[in-house]
Order: structure tokens, then C-alpha cells, then sequence
């Protein structure tokens, strides 16, 4: 079976050899290229290359075609990135500096006329001519009430958020769930079929149940809205979100989850059950001091509890730049040898 | 008689709503309590409960954590105006986010907090290197060093708190200075503060504040 059928298998919990085993790289591209981060993010061609390397050279199933989350902060005027050799670029130019360029804030009719749309669609043109037929190929979204933290920085997001003028605030959202429901439209016109839909404000890690319910979940389901969501992860950014599992699958109709690290994954998997996908994710800030013993007992312990009943995948965050090498082969063999199935 | 405006300044703080928890200042304000009585009988112990609470309930939210240190903060300022003298302070602390960090909210919500536990706060901003910190602590005589940090490789950066941790050493501060980390990568690995040269870490804002008052009263008893 191909990656992509393994997927579909755990999905409808039909049979399959093994779970499907997901790894996300998205700052390892430029060392594999021998580039600087700056250098490698410039182009869609190089983007896709990094990552076609690394899918050769560790051989898990998913490929991505995330550059890097300020992407979108660009597609909506941001003009400066800071760039990391170490690590994920940050976003160095907040386009909304004060509450009154929330109004002036436009987005554009049609984002994949931007200029800066040009890299993600030639990547997504290259891993879907690549591997499109036989890889899942992954792309990332950021929610429309997590975007403004990229446009105007978390504390104010924050502060807004909870503090109001309610009506701007209000104005905010319903300009970045514009642009979320054109990215994914777009996302999924180019290939991709796996979209992690970013949305730390759907944790109650972030914000309580109530906010949940009477603010975050409406606008959720806008964002979401068009096109189905058959091919949407919920992903709360690192952040655990069990409590509204239930929620999700009710409101949203979400099938796939993208656990925590720092959540009970057995009770995660509980709630989940055979309604939908649960992915047991591995804590990869901890892999950078681990043994390749304790990597592979870790990834043993999480297969072990998400595997029975099948739909499960295995998974990791976002892959530290310091993770040695050797920790990153031990878990994706590891996955591979205890991720068998009968 | 307080205890019902503590009760219901912390039932406001807790649900996030500063209008009710400004409106409870108010009103105790208006029926004679003192500016004093304002924050230490009422603000700071809103603090301590959320600390309490925080580590009894680790999963309280971050919307919490914000408001209890913003609406903490801006009380604070507006009674300070009008204490009878100036309070003591307990000591002082130079606060940024590390090296090639541009992530404000941690550090916002540790400071509003301190704030009100009558620590004086140096908020160097975003993005500050090992040697602003030092040269900042030695000269404006600070007790602590607290370094945010948001993303993995700026937590581990020999630019970052690794950074301090060696100035301090080569300049002869470790006994005078001491450092505090906090931010999400410490959460996933609670051992990366020890890799990192730091004397403490917190797992949340309002508990780093608590973290910071503790270094000081070692350096500073």
C-alpha cells in the first residue's frame, strides 16, 4: 500500500500493514540544501526540494509544503521576516500597528495573484507532480482567531480579543475568516489533502470553554465552511484540547486530531474512538537531550496506547533544528517496527 | 466587609471581565477603604489565589493568566497615584524576551503581575541580547534576570539565556544576579532550564512572577 492508502486505511479503520507515520520538518529543508533558512524560504523550488530530500532520506509518508507561518502575515501586507538559521522564522513586521488599520486592513480579492503566493503554489506544483499520487501532502492553515496574532502580536491579539472595542474586534475575524476560506480553497486547488488547521484559540489551554462556545467555535465554522472537512486536522498549536473534543466532532464535524504532547493521550483516544483519526504525537522539544533509548521507548509507549482499535497515526511537532539526527531515524524506525498491525 | 469585594474582584478576574473587577475597585474605593487596602488586601491576594489555584489546576487558561496580571497591573498604578507614601519595594528585575524572540505575551503577563507585588520592572522588549540584559541588571542594580523565550532555538541560543548565564559567570554576578526562564519550550522539557544556565523557571506567567519574588529574596533577603 501506498502512504496515502495506509492513511485512507487508518481513516475508515479498514486494514492496512501498519499505522501511517507522519514527521513534520519544516526548518530542516535549508540544511539539507546546504542554504541559509532565508536563502531556501526564497523559493517554492527549493522548499519542495528540502522536503522531498528528507522524505527520501527518512522515509515517513506525509510531505509539506508549509514555508513558514509568517507566509500568511505576508499575504496580508507584512513586509519583514526575521529569519533563523537555528530555527522557524519570526514575524518582524506586525501589519496591524494600532486599531485603526484593522479597517484599513484588505484582503486581497484573490490571494493567489499575490506575489507571495508564488512560492507556495510553484512548492505545491513540485510535490504534487513528485509524490501527489502516492503521499499525503500537508499544508497548514492558521484559524481566523489565531491569525491576528501574526498581524498585531499575541498580547494585543489578547487584549482585543477579550477587552473589545467588540465591533473591531469583530472586523478583524471576519477579514482573516475571509482569507482563511480563500487559503484553503487554494491550498486544496494546488494538491494538498491534509490541512492543519491551526487554531490555539480553540484550547482551553488559551481561552475557557465558554469563549470557546460563544466566540471561537462560530467563527471556526465559517472558516470552515466552504469545501467540506474531510481533509481538515484540528491543531491547537502544541496546545492540549481533550475537554473539547466532543465539541469539535458536534460543531465542527472534525474528524482528525492532533493531541498534544502534554494531553492524556489514552483519554484522547477514548473520545475519539472509531468516530475519527487520533494522532499520538511525540514530544520533540524533549528529543533534543534524549538518548535514542528513551526516543524509542517514548514512541513504543504512545504507539502502544493509540494503536489498539486502529484509527491512529504517529506524529511529532515541529522538529527542533537540535534534534540529533540520529533521534529523528530512531523514531521514525521506531514508529514503522511497533506501528505493525496484525 | 472586604471579603465580599475580594470575592467578587477575584469571581471577575477569574471570568476575565476588568469592567466588573474595575467596578468592584471602585465601589470599595467609594465605601472608604484606602488606596493601600486596595492593593494589598485585595489585589495581591487575587494574585496569590490564582497562584494557589494555578498549581492546584494547572490547566487554568491563559485568558486568566492575562487578565489577572493586566487588570492587577492597571489597579495598581491607578492606587499607587494615591497612596499616602510611596510602598517599599521589594526589589527589582530586568525582564525581556531573548535573542531573535519577538514574542511579547509572556513577559507582559509576568510583568503586570510583579507590578503589583511591588517589584520594579525594566521591560527591555523583544529581541535583546545576552549583554543588554547584563549591562542593564548591573546598572540599574536588578536582582534578577527573567528571559522569555517562545521559540525552541531561541530558549537554547548561546545568544539567549545560555548568554547571560556566561556573562554573569565572566563578570563575577552569579551570586548577585540570578536568571529565571520561561515560555512554551520549557513546558514541553521542564528539565531545558538547567540546559539552558538558568537558576528557575515557571511553566505559566503568574507563576514566574511568584518564581522572580523568590529569587530576589535570596539575593536580597
Amino acid at each position: 500500500m501506498t502512504p496515502l492508502e495506509i492513511l485512507t486505511a487508518a481513516a475508515t479503520g479498514n486494514p492496512a500493514p501498519r499505522i501511517p507515520v507522519f514527521c513534520n520538518m519544516p526548518d530542516h529543508g535549508a540544511r539539507e540544501l546546504g542554504m541559509s533558512a532565508k536563502q531556501y524560504f526564497s523559493k517554492g523550488e527549493y522548499i519542495a526540494d528540502g522536503q522531498l530530500r528528507l522524505l527520501r532520506r527518512y522515509g515517513y509518508d506525509n510531505i509539506w509544503s508549509l514555508h513558514y507561518v509568517g507566509k500568511e502575515a505576508e499575504l496580508l501586507g507584512c513586509s519583514e521576516i526575521l529569519f533563523a538559521d537555528d530555527g522557524a522564522p519570526n514575524v518582524a513586521d506586525f501589519v496591524i500597528k494600532n486599531l485603526d488599520d484593522i479597517a484599513k486592513l484588505d484582503i486581497p480579492t484573490d490571494i493567489t495573484l499575490h506575489p507571495a503566493w508564488q512560492s507556495v503554489a510553484d512548492c505545491l506544483k513540485i510535490l504534487r507532480s513528485e509524490v501527489g499520487g502516492t503521499h499525503p501532502i500537508c499544508a497548514y492553515v492558521t484559524a481566523s482567531t489565531t491569525l491576528p496574532a501574526i498581524l498585531m502580536g499575541m498580547d494585543k491579539w489578547m487584549e482585543l480579543f477579550l477587552l473589545g472595542p467588540f465591533d473591531v474586534r469583530d472586523e478583524l475575524l471576519r477579514k482573516c475568516s475571509d482569507f482563511c476560506q480563500q487559503e484553503i480553497a487554494a491550498l486544496r486547488a494546488l494538491g494538498a489533502n491534509v490541512l492543519i488547521y491551526s487554531t490555539p484559540f480553540g484550547s482551553p489551554y488559551f481561552v475557557s470553554r465558554k469563549q470557546i462556545e460563544q466566540t471561537v467555535m462560530p467563527w471556526m465554522r465559517r472558516d470552515l465552511l466552504p469545501g467540506g472537512n474531510e481533509d481538515i486536522v484540528y491543531y491547537c498549536g502544541m496546545a492540549t484540547f481533550n475537554d473539547v473534543i466532543d465539541l469539535v466532532f458536534d460543531e465542527l464535524h472534525l474528524k482528525t486530531h492532533y493531541i498534544s504532547p502534554l494531553a492524556d493521550l489514552a483519554e484522547a483516544k477514548r473520545l475519539i474512538g472509531n468516530r475519527g483519526l487520533t494522532c499520538g504525537v511525540i514530544d520533540d522539544i524533549k528529543m533534543i537531550h534524549w538518548s535514542a533509548e528513551q526516543t524509542r521507548a517514548e514512541v513504543k509507549r504512545i504507539i502502544e496506547i493509540g494503536k489498539t482499535g486502529g484509527h491512529f497515526l504517529f506524529g511529532n511537532g515541529v522538529m527542533p533544528i537540535a534534534v540529533p539526527e540520529a533521534n529523528i531515524r530512531t523514531m521514525v524506525d521506531a514508529a514503522f517496527e511497533y506501528g505493525r498491525l496484525p | 466587609m472586604l471579603d465580599a469585594y475580594i470575592q467578587s474582584y477575584n469571581q471577575a478576574v477569574f471570568e476575565t471581565d476588568k469592567p466588573a473587577a474595575l467596578e468592584v475597585v471602585n465601589q470599595a474605593l467609594n465605601d472608604g477603604f484606602s488606596p493601600e487596602d486596595i492593593v494589598f488586601k485585595l489585589v495581591i491576594p487575587a494574585i496569590e489565589l490564582m497562584m494557589t489555584l494555578i498549581e492546584k489546576d494547572p490547566d487554568a487558561n491563559l485568558a486568566q493568566h492575562f487578565m489577572t496580571a493586566q487588570i492587577a497591573a492597571d489597579v495598581t498604578e491607578k492606587m499607587l497615584e494615591k497612596f499616602s507614601k510611596p510602598p517599599e519595594m521589594i526589589g527589582r528585575v530586568v525582564i525581556g524576551a531573548a535573542y531573535g524572540d519577538l514574542h511579547s505575551l509572556g513577559k507582559r503577563i509576568v510583568s503586570g503581575c510583579l507590578k503589583s507585588l511591588m517589584v520594579d520592572v525594566i521591560d527591555l522588549g523583544t529581541n535583546v541580547t545576552a549583554e543588554k540584559f547584563v549591562d542593564t541588571a548591573v546598572s540599574e542594580n536588578a536582582q534578577v534576570i527573567a528571559v522569555s523565550a517562545m521559540m525552541v532555538h531561541t530558549a537554547t541560543s548561546e545568544k539567549g539565556s545560555l548568554g547571560v548565564r556566561s556573562l554573569l559567570k565572566e563578570r563575577g554576578l552569579e551570586q548577585q544576579i540570578k536568571l529565571a526562564v520561561g515560555g512554551a519550550p520549557y513546558r514541553f522539557d521542564p528539565e531545558l532550564y538547567t540546559k539552558v544556565g538558568a537558576d528557575a523557571w515557571a511553566p505559566d506567567g503568574v507563576t514566574a512572577a511568584k518564581v522572580i519574588v523568590d529569587l530576589i529574596r535570596e539575593v536580597k533577603p
